[in-house]
């Protein structure tokens, strides 16, 4: 048999030009979906101890520790954020730290599709696709939210104020791409709130 | 006049003289100046007949300003294009746009259909319904193709839009809707404060009224106020200003949709393909409405005629365009403001008269423009208009004395004139504050409705709130939008206003007219369905008495203008014939739009490809490669037949399943719902949610199960594995994942919330694969599994998680096809790769991918149901046959106690069997009915249907199966199934079609 042979969601598409914003897929992230209680102190301590951080118990919110970050999702249920190298061996020492903890862990590093998309003009992009307020002062970097964006559940991260994450199941990869690169097109640019050179 | 018939010699704030702009209007070649909109171009050019009327057919001009215009309807723009049904006064001119008139044949000057006019003593409101009521057949096949070409307006756009189309999400602290002086006062007070403002108004400039209304402000002209609040909105950081936007409707909670046309006034915008429509869903914690005032027609005898507008619209003409309706005008009002458009005349050079209703004529204005030279005849009213052959031109008026009350005209004399520019008064735009549920109250002073209250966070002000008087305009607007944004009051001055003060105005809802009452003297009310005076009164007389159903029955007010002008006038109509006062009359619901907005913005970017998120599994790239047509399963394609050249589907399903039964088949089974559960109650949990025992399954072995609602009713089936002592992977069917993950999640959450359990949807972590059919371990071999797959290392219903080669896998020995078959899962950026591998291992046993036909073939040979297809939400596990996988020793579990009641294990349930049909080579039609007695046509008494109906290539005749009253007992008889034209006939006999003991998956 010959070498193992990988392929992310967006493997084969590439942003053209003329997009108001730059778009690509981040392909080599390595994530795990952790569900424990964050009443339970001994979860929430052998988290830390395989993490090297504390769990967010605030919503919508982040953390990061070197090369992991955890995403809060609801009250007993993180995305643990890594390089795709090393989402096992941290499953494995998650799953070490956790034995005999009512908790589960499990690898869902190719379950979604990411997004990245940066620059001025992306919050009004997204505003394309979903109800949040985002440029309110409340999404700033860290930001973790849960969406309906176009017709379709995806996960919104503010990494920094015009850097965001999208999170979207593998199997939406592909309408997702469209939808942002149909909304991004620079003819469509829009500036919310702000000086306007507009014939009023 | 100058060598455009309308156009004036000077004058028109909003035109260009130094640009012309070439347009075609109805395919003829007209000028008009940049700034200009359809309406004063095609006027400027001496054209004053823009449209045909809905039923009558009656020749009809420019009644309006903007949005309330109902008569000059015009379709612009070509082919793909083409929009019908637009405003022509608020279509902004570019060279080289193309407008056609509308509901008119052959032409605008002569119409066939202005017949109906000539007969209209036959069309009497209601007609539609007294009519067109016998015989009924005719109402499909005769009378109504016939209505729908005689009446109706634009045409539809031909081929596909080529433009886009977008919308947005916006929150906002206030949302002031409109612009003109009273939204300009309430952004800029709100704006202050540094909190989000958003200001819009469907017009190409804010600034309302302004240009028109007279007064100034600090000594300037209203007008320049408004343009420097317009700008330094502009400019604000917080405020976003949206021109050309219409606010089509508000919702609860303050959701308002505002449609704005990005680039319909300049094709060098569409070229550059910026969205054409932009559609604003915005989320506002205030709304101010400052949406203004509509004016009023007056209903006198043939007001419709070309020539005849609304005096705010005359005045614009002139003063905005340079145009005038004539040479000679009248203003015919029953109020002061009116008198402005008689100056504007004036001043411009054009002939004009006042007649006023009023008995009393003597405010400022009125006495400015006797000063000028102007005669105002009071106490009078006007009783005729004649015109040229065809009401295409105006020759002249009768002027009669009138008092109010008194009725029947005496004395009347001519004057000659060529237009008319009329009012009747002003009606606060109440549209956007009654959508969502704001109450009104009639006023007398303004004889009209305003505002009172609201369960919402909304203000009207200025003219929407019947506010007139520009310095209460200010006063109101201001405070509204510092309270709006949360900000104290200022103790700043206002701006010092000067404006002339206004007399009152008495209602004038009918001006009685010469001759007999409805003998070509028509009185219209609403103008753009057609509605008289004379049919509101009829329907009253006829016993429509609630406004709901006079509206209904005469169509009043449902036209594409929403009644704007002609609402209260017809509440006035009916007003004077009941001897009702107004506020008893009540008005008619205001829905959304305020004014139509396009398909295109509702759509926004979500056609084409966007149009239905589709989901896609690791391998479908493959199977578009291989020509595979698709079928939807949720929202997932799945491959449905790979086709090869020179067969049909038929025959590479065939293929397919042969390949299956005989070699090996590979099938792409990514979409099955996977579940991760896990806890120390997990298997207790599954125990519940099952009707079969999942506590005593052994770690490393898989069973299939299946699920009920509370009710009873079958609603999933999947085969679950035992991974651990506390951890469990679920398989759904496809469509059930996200439903039964929420399903699991429900029943933790709220009912079994002392259970230790979590569930993690994990469907697309992994790419799944069956490899099914004899040869199915020979390929497997190739594959270099790490671990042991001989039957008895790895029994049927067993699991095993390893690698394939260099491919992590969890890999199963289950079947759906009733052969030795494997599934095997690997994440799904390995997916491609190992199908890659195992096409490529199975080469050599003849391995070919089969799909989701195949599959139902597959499993259909073998009596294994679909749920959704063997079932329908009715359907119990005793009803398919699956009774002895209902525990009969678990304490509990979904369904058990609903399952209990004699119903429904009553003798008559439809019960799953097989269909075997007389005729070998006959497929019944899926969901054909089996029925008790044949007759020559329905009703028939039916006993059942059929769930699935294939071909089976492996026993080369059709097979069925069928849900059939009792069925299990009539094994052997023969049922008769009438379809189209005939009737079949086939034998009940066992689901199971082939390998009943199973021999051919335990090798």
């Amino acid at each position: 048999m010959s070498e193992l042979h990988t392929e992310s969601a967006l493997a084969h598409v590439s942003a053209p030009a003329g997009l108001a914003a730059d778009i690509r897929e981040i392909a080599d992230r390595g994530m795990i979906d952790l569900r424990g209680l964050a009443s339970d102190r001994r979860f929430m301590a052998a988290a830390k101890a395989a993490l090297g951080i504390d769990l967010p118990k605030k919503p919508r919110t982040s953390v990061s520790w070197g090369d992991i970050k955890v995403l809060w999702l609801s009250v007993d249920q993180w995305l643990i954020l890594t390089s795709r190298g090393k989402a096992t061996e941290l499953l494995a020492s998650l799953r070490k730290a956790l034995g005999g903890v009512h908790s589960l862990a499990v690898d869902v590093s190719d379950m979604r599709a990411v997004i990245r998309m940066e620059g001025e003009g992306s919050r009004e992009i997204l505003m394309k696709g979903c109800s949040l307020d985002l440029i309110d002062g409340s999404y700033g970097a860290g930001t973790v939210r849960r969406m309906r964006f176009a017709e379709i559940a995806a996960l919104l991260h503010v990494v920094e104020d015009e850097v965001f994450d999208i999170y979207v199941f593998r199997s939406y990869a592909g309408y997702a791409w469209e939808f942002l690169l149909a909304t991004a097109r620079e003819p469509a640019k829009i500036r919310l709130f702000g000086n306007q050179a507009v014939k009023v | 006049m100058s060598n455009k018939p309308y156009r004036l010699a000077q004058g028109g704030s909003r035109i260009d003289r130094g640009r012309k702009v070439t347009f075609a209007f109805d395919g003829k070649q007209v000028q008009g100046f940049a700034g200009d909109t359809v309406a004063s171009a095609v006027l400027a050019s001496g054209q004053r007949v823009l449209g045909r009327s809905f039923k009558y057919h009656r020749p009809r001009g420019i009644v309006g300003l903007g949005s309330e215009e109902m008569n000059a309807l015009v379709g612009v723009g070509d082919g793909a294009r083409h929009e019908p049904n637009l405003r022509a006064t608020q279509v902004e001119l570019y060279d080289g746009l193309t407008a056609v008139s509308q509901n008119r044949w052959p032409s605008l000057s002569f119409d066939v259909g202005a017949l109906n006019n000539k007969f209209s003593r036959l069309f009497p409101g209601g007609f539609y319904y007294k009519t067109f009521m016998w015989p009924k057949s005719f109402w499909k096949h005769v009378y109504e193709p016939l209505i729908r070409r005689a009446a109706g307006l634009g045409k539809a756009p031909e081929g596909r839009d080529p433009d886009t189309y977008e919308q947005i999400h916006v929150h906002c602290d206030v949302l002031v809707v409109g612009a003109g002086v009273a939204g300009l006062a309430a952004a800029t007070a709100a704006a202050a404060t540094g909190k989000r403002i958003i200001i819009a108004d469907e017009n190409p400039l804010f600034g309302g009224l302004a240009d028109i209304a007279g007064g100034s402000i600090d000594g300037k002209p209203q007008i320049e106020w408004a343009r420097e609040k317009a700008h330094a909105l502009a400019e604000a950081e917080n405020v976003h200003v949206l021109t050309r936007t219409t606010a089509v409707g508000h919702w609860h909670h303050n959701h308002l949709m505002l449609f704005e046309r990005v680039a319909d006034h300049d094709p060098a915008l569409l070229e550059a393909q910026v969205p054409r429509h932009r559609l604003w869903k915005v989320r506002a914690a205030r709304v101010i409405l400052a949406s203004g005032a509509i004016e009023r027609p007056i209903a006198f005898a043939n007001n419709d005629r070309p020539g005849i507008m609304l005096a705010s619209a005359a005045r614009a003409m002139a003063l905005r365009y340079g145009v005038a309706p004539g040479a000679q005008g009248i203003v015919f009002t029953n109020n002061d403001d009116a008198y402005r458009t008689a100056m504007a005349f004036k001043q411009a050079g054009v002939g004009v008269r006042v007649v006023d209703s009023r008995g009393r004529a003597e405010g400022a204005l009125v006495a400015e423009a006797r000063a000028a030279g102007i005669d105002v005849a009071a106490s009078s009213i006007i009783s005729a208009v004649h015109s040229s052959l065809g009401g295409l031109n105006i020759t002249g008026v009768k002027v009669a004395a009138y008092r109010k009350g008194q009725g029947r005209v005496i004395t009347e004399k001519k004057v000659d004139c060529d237009f008319i520019a009329m009012s009747g008064g002003w009606n606060p735009a109440l549209h956007l504050w009654c959508h969502n549920g704001g109450k009104i109250r009639f006023d007398e002073a303004l004889q009209s409705f305003r505002p009172d209250h609201h369960h919402d966070q909304i203000t009207a002000v200025g003219a929407a709130n019947g506010t007139f008087a520009l310095a209460a305009i200010l006063a109101e607007a201001t405070a509204a939008g510092e309270k709006a944004a949360g900000a104290k009051a200022t103790k700043r001055a206002l701006p010092k206003v000067d404006q002339a003060s206004q007399n009152p105005l008495e209602s004038l809802w009918f001006a009685p007219a010469t001759g007999k009452y409805n003998e070509g003297n028509k009185h219209f009310v609403d103008f753009q369905n057609d509605v008289t005076a004379a049919d509101l009164e009829l329907a009253q007389r006829e016993g429509y008495e609630s406004v709901e159903h006079t509206k209904r029955y005469t169509t009043f007010g449902m036209a594409t203008d929403q009644g704007k002008t002609s609402n209260l006038n017809g509440l006035g109509v009916l007003s004077e014939a009941t001897g009702k006062p107004i506020a008893e009359i009540g008005v008619t619901t205001f829905r959304p739009p305020y004014t139509p907005f396009s398909f295109g913005s509702i759509a926004g970017m979500l056609t084409k490809t966007l149009f239905v998120a589709v989901r896609h599994t690791p391998v479908h790239q493959w199977h578009v490669d291989k020509g595979a047509s698709f079928e939807p399963v949720g929202q997932w394609r799945r491959a449905y037949t790979y086709t090869r050249a020179g067969e049909d589907k038929h025959g590479s399903i065939n293929r397919e399943i042969l390949c299956v039964r005989n070699k090996v088949g590979l099938l792409d089974a990514s979409t099955l719902g996977k579940i991760e559960i896990k806890g120390p109650d997990a298997a207790e949990f599954l125990d519940r949610m099952y009707t079969n025992t999942f506590s005593t399954l052994k770690v490393g072995r898989c069973r299939y199960g299946l699920m009920m609602n509370e009710l009873g009713f079958l609603t999933d089936d999947g085969v679950t594995v035992r991974l651990a002592e506390d951890h469990f992977l679920m398989h759904t069917t496809s469509g059930g994942a996200d439903r039964i993950a929420a399903w699991l999640e429900e029943w933790l959450q709220t009912e079994w919330v002392h259970y230790k359990v979590f569930v993690t949807p994990v469907t697309e972590q992994w790419a799944q694969f069956a490899i099914a059919g004899p040869k199915a371990r020979e390929v497997i071999a190739k594959l270099e599994p790490d671990f042991e797959i001989s039957s008895e290392a790895l029994p049927h219903m067993s699991f095993h998680e390893g690698k394939l080669g260099r491919y992590p896998v969890r890999f199963y020995r289950i079947s759906f096809s009733g052969e030795l078959s494997y599934e095997v899962a690997t994440p799904s950026n390995f997916g491609r790769g190992l199908w890659n591998e195992i096409i490529a291992a199975g080469e050599e046993f003849g391995l070919e991918a089969y799909g989701t036909e195949a599959l139902h073939v597959l499993r259909a040979e073998k009596g294994y149901i679909v749920i959704g297809d063997e079932t329908d939400g009715t359907t119990t596990p005793i009803d398919v046959g699956l009774e002895g996988m209902v525990s009969k020793k678990k304490a509990d579990f979904l369904g058990k106690r609903s399952l209990e009641q004699p119903y429904l294990k009553g003798p008559d349930r439809k019960q799953l069997v097989g269909l075997l049909t007389e005729d070998p080579n006959e497929v019944l039609p899926d969901g054909a009915y089996a029925v008790k007695v044949v007759k020559d046509k329905p009703p028939m008494e039916t006993i059942g249907q059929v769930t699935s109906s294939y071909h089976s290539p492996t026993l080369g005749r059709s097979i069925a199966m069928a849900l059939i009253q009792n069925g299990r007992s009539r094994m052997g008889e023969t049922l008769s199934f009438p379809v189209e034209g005939k009737v079949i006939r086939a034998k009940i006999t066992d689901p199971v079609f082939y390998d009943k003991e199973g021999a051919k998956q335990n090798v």
